[in-house]
């Protein structure tokens, strides 16, 4: 094994490379003793590959870093290891070999990865959450990229639904970035995995984060993106599942905002739209699956009566308050002009919604809808 | 007779330390000697007093000549002690008669000409005279104003020294009777620009700044470039309650030892208003000096500190400011000992949310959420706790720019913010303090009682909106102001739940915002 830890830390040498190179001769080990006359028949490596193996071979005591790694509960499987992701070795431009800290994820099960905008709106982040607490609640495995904004929220969610999630990052597995996430990395560790292709130790590097992408979608059999500007990393996690075959869902959004543009092109291109979690569930799983997973539950309507009962128990300044919010933040300002109440009664109006837990303050003065 | 005494005094910060100034003449070798711990401005003085002297028209003799300025163990700055200098040694000559300057107190700086000149701090040492007890206080021509704010000692104003000595020769004394009337306020209004009119929009802003001000509350602004932040703070003078005469004599004090009063109409008769540039150093905010001089925290006393770009302060600068606010007075201490200076003055501040301003407006916002809570972080939160009223002030819409239908002037709020203003005078008129905002923590379950429906209501908060005991009483004060402004004795639940809405965003929305 120790060997294949060797081969894994040649990063010059693809992926590919490492692959041909192994099976030619027969193992890792076998690699690492390989001969010079050997090395010079094998065609496809170029001079200089050949030269950074032979720089590789006199690297150090691998036997002590490897398990160094293992006291560390990080593991290595690489990809002729069963096992080693099934989605993924199925997928193009699939990596040599995998660290994980935690578990990988489950072949027989379905995944979903969830990705978007690291900032985006309470919207964005409100539908990441109830989408993988959903999902994650009946079964399904959410695979996200544990960065700030949606990709936190989705792995926030799955944790909230009980179910299992897995990050994979663009540094080493046991660099926790951002740092901020530093608790929803611990709870993935538990209750899923942390993957990546990076080794151990590895800081961040933007050019690492569009191969991640690709492992993210690899790993899932659809791919859903919450929020993404018109150039974003999400839409190129989107181009990737496309070429590794993967159905890509978007949400939409309004066509004004800037950070729902990528989706809505999306879904103009042939995306499939997100009306809610549990039509999503239905249209990935066939009836009888679904039956399984869904043990007789229909939440529509529940929801239905509690909005309903929202405009109930709201007086009229409330109700015209409460009307004018909506998922994107509103300020004092424009709200008073819409609403034509007083500065005073507008904030007693305000701070009365939040006591009661209908709307909420995101930053001083802008306030969104609660549900 | 060949000792002159004459009684002059030194500041010392805000304090008057009076000095006796002694000349003596005696035979010896001619030579001119000052001693009693004098700084080098006042060792100077001996070449100008005896130019003066002989520049008047008189002489004096060739003699050993020593003068002293007791006591000796206060140290003596600035150039107010020439025209005393100059007295004493003519009334050990008897050129003046030693009877004409008892009790009197001197000031004044003098010219080679003889000319008596301006100095600083004239008002606040003609305070103390009258308090020890001085007749007569003689003061340079151009100071005269100045010192005439003072009602029940007479004062003697002069522009050269040749006129003094003919005044105090002809016994033509001024009465107590106040020459100069307390001049009309004449500077007051003048130095205003704007109204709260042409300000569109923002209606909610102006309503905090209206409360900001009724109660005397510290006052933040969070927005976009543009929004009208500075528009509105610089407009808060204009809603300021009027002066009474003991605080505008207070304030005057205080400008008077910066010389910085007008020579006609000396009288500060508005609150001052001072915005200070965010490059502004510790010693020019708290007031600093190997003698400390007062610093724009001192001359914002009884008026309005502003400061726009919040962030952009240096942080140690800014927490200089956090006893101050709390204690509405600074005390330097110096080797020579501890200097105090007023400094009750109300905060107002102004800031971007965010690095480029736009937060959270996301669609413009360029900044990541590591950038603005570093930006944030810029402000200390025990700095942030001394603020009781924060409001965003969003960026106006085109179609609010538009027309000025509706837009209430400045006069109009001014006289609500002085109804609230007389209540509160009145419910604190045996307390030390005037204001909701330096009512003390202890004496809020007196005067902030709540009713049943109203500590439901706080209950509430507390528990979800994240209250800390720190808003809590924050939040009654303000209660207090607005049910002040609604000219109701007890605090309603509507005050209290707008009041709710003005607070601080706590730690979790201020340090991690995405």
């Amino acid at each position: 094994m120790k060997y294949e830890y060797w081969l894994s830390c040649i990063r010059p040498l693809a992926g590919k490379k490492k692959e041909l190179l192994r099976s030619s001769v027969g193992s890792a080990r076998d690699v690492y003793y390989i001969e010079e006359k050997k090395l010079r028949e094998m065609a496809f490596l170029t001079e200089k590959d050949r030269e950074t193996i032979r720089n590789f071979q006199k690297k150090g005591d691998l036997e002590t870093e490897y398990d160094r790694l293992l006291e560390r509960g990080i593991r290595l499987v690489a990809c002729h290891d069963p096992a080693y992701p099934r989605r993924l070795k199925r997928s193009a431009g699939y990596p040599y070999a995998l660290f994980v800290k935690g578990r990988l994820p489950d072949d027989d099960r379905l995944s979903v990865a969830i990705v978007g905008a690291r900032q985006c709106s309470a919207y964005g982040e409100r539908q990441a959450l109830r989408f993988a607490e959903y999902l994650a609640g009946r079964g399904v495995q959410i695979i996200s990229g544990m960065a700030r904004g949606i990709d936190g929220a989705a792995g926030r969610g799955a944790i909230n639904g009980g179910g299992d999630t897995y990050a994979v990052l663009g540094s080493g597995v046991d660099v926790c970035y951002p740092a901020q996430n530093r608790g929803l990395y611990a709870d993935i560790t538990n209750r899923g995995g942390i993957l990546s292709e990076q080794l151990p130790g590895t800081a961040p590097r933007k050019e690492h984060f569009p191969a991640r992408n690709r492992i993210i979608s690899g790993l899932a059999d659809a791919v859903l993106v919450m929020e993404a500007r018109e150039r974003s990393g999400s839409l190129i996690t989107a181009d990737m599942a496309l070429e590794q075959g993967r159905d890509v869902y978007a949400l939409p959004g309004p066509v004004d905002s800037t950070l729902s543009k990528g989706c809505n092109r999306l879904i103009r291109q042939g995306a499939g739209i997100l009306l809610g979690p549990e039509e999503l569930l239905e249209e990935m799983v066939s009836e009888p699956a679904l039956a399984a997973l869904l043990p007789g539950e229909r939440e529509g309507q529940r929801e239905c009566e509690k909005s309903d009962k929202n405009k109930k128990v709201l007086e009229s300044a409330e109700n015209i308050v409460y009307s004018c919010l909506g998922l994107y933040p509103r300020d004092t300002s424009s709200l008073l002009e819409e609403t034509g109440l007083s500065p005073a009664a507008l904030m007693e109006t305000l701070v009365a919604l939040q006591i009661r837990g209908y709307i909420k303050e995101i930053s001083k003065g802008y306030y969104i809808r609660t549900s | 007779m060949s000792l002159g005494m004459v009684y002059s005094a030194a500041l010392h910060g805000m304090e008057v330390k009076f000095i006796r100034v002694e000349a003596d003449l005696s035979n010896g070798l001619p030579m001119f000697h000052m001693v009693g711990y004098l700084s080098s401005e006042v060792k100077e003085a001996g070449e100008r007093v005896r130019t003066a002297i002989r520049n008047s028209g008189l002489e004096i003799p060739v003699k050993k000549t020593v003068i002293n300025l007791s006591p000796g163990s206060v140290r003596k700055r600035g150039a107010s002690f020439d025209l005393p200098i100059a007295l004493a040694i003519l009334a050990s000559q008897n050129l003046v008669r030693q009877e004409a300057l008892e009790r009197v107190l001197t000031v004044g700086e003098l010219g080679l000409d003889g000319s008596i000149r301006d100095v600083p701090g004239v008002l606040p040492i003609v305070w103390e005279a009258r308090k020890q007890g001085y007749r007569l206080c003689i003061v340079p021509a151009g100071n005269e104003a100045e010192a005439a704010l003072v009602e029940g000692v007479p004062v003697l104003a002069a522009g050269s020294l040749a006129q003094l000595l003919d005044l105090l020769e002809g016994n033509k004394l001024p009465s107590g009777k106040r020459k100069t009337a307390i001049q009309k306020g004449k500077n007051a209004e003048t130095a205003f620009v704007g109204d709260f009119q042409e300000v569109r929009g923002q209606g909610a802003v102006k309503r905090a700044a209206e409360i900001a001000v009724a109660g005397g509350h510290n006052f933040l602004m969070v927005g976009p470039p543009g929004s009208g932040k500075s528009m509105i703070a610089r407009r808060i003078p204009t809603i300021l309650p009027p002066l009474e005469m003991e605080e505008a004599l207070e304030i005057t004090k205080i400008y008077s030892v910066q010389g910085m009063l007008e020579k006609d109409t000396p009288l500060i008769r508005h609150r001052p208003f001072r915005e200070v540039h965010h490059t502004v150093t510790k010693a020019a905010l708290i007031g600093g000096g190997l003698i400390p001089a007062p610093g724009e925290i001192s001359l914002a006393h009884k008026g309005v500190l502003f400061l726009d770009e919040l962030t952009e302060f240096s942080r140690p600068v800014l927490e200089v400011l956090r006893q101050p606010l709390e204690e509405k007075r600074i005390r330097l201490t110096r080797k020579q000992g501890v200097y105090e200076f007023p400094a009750d003055f109300m905060l107002a501040a102004a800031m971007n949310p965010c690095p480029c301003g736009y937060y959270p407006d996301a669609g413009r916002c360029t900044c990541t959420p590591a950038s603005i809570s570093q930006y944030l972080g810029k402000v200390s939160q025990p700095f942030l706790s001394r603020i009781d009223i924060c409001m965003d002030t969003p960026a106006v819409e085109y179609r609010n720019l538009q027309g000025s239908a509706g837009e209430e002037t400045s006069e109009k709020i001014r006289q609500r913010v002085c109804l609230a203003r007389e209540r509160q005078l009145w419910r604190y008129r045996a307390e030390p303090w005037k204001t909701n905002a330096s009512l003390p923590a202890k004496k809020i379950p007196e005067y902030c009682a709540l009713g049943d429906k109203e500590e439901a209501i706080m209950e509430h908060a507390f528990q979800k909106m994240g209250l800390t005991a720190r808003t809590y009483h924050k939040v009654l004060k303000v209660a207090r102001t607005i049910a002040d402004l609604d000219g109701k004795d007890k605090i309603q639940s509507c005050h209290l739940s707008e009041a709710i809405g003005y607070r601080l965003p706590d730690t979790k929305y201020w340090g991690n915002l995405c």
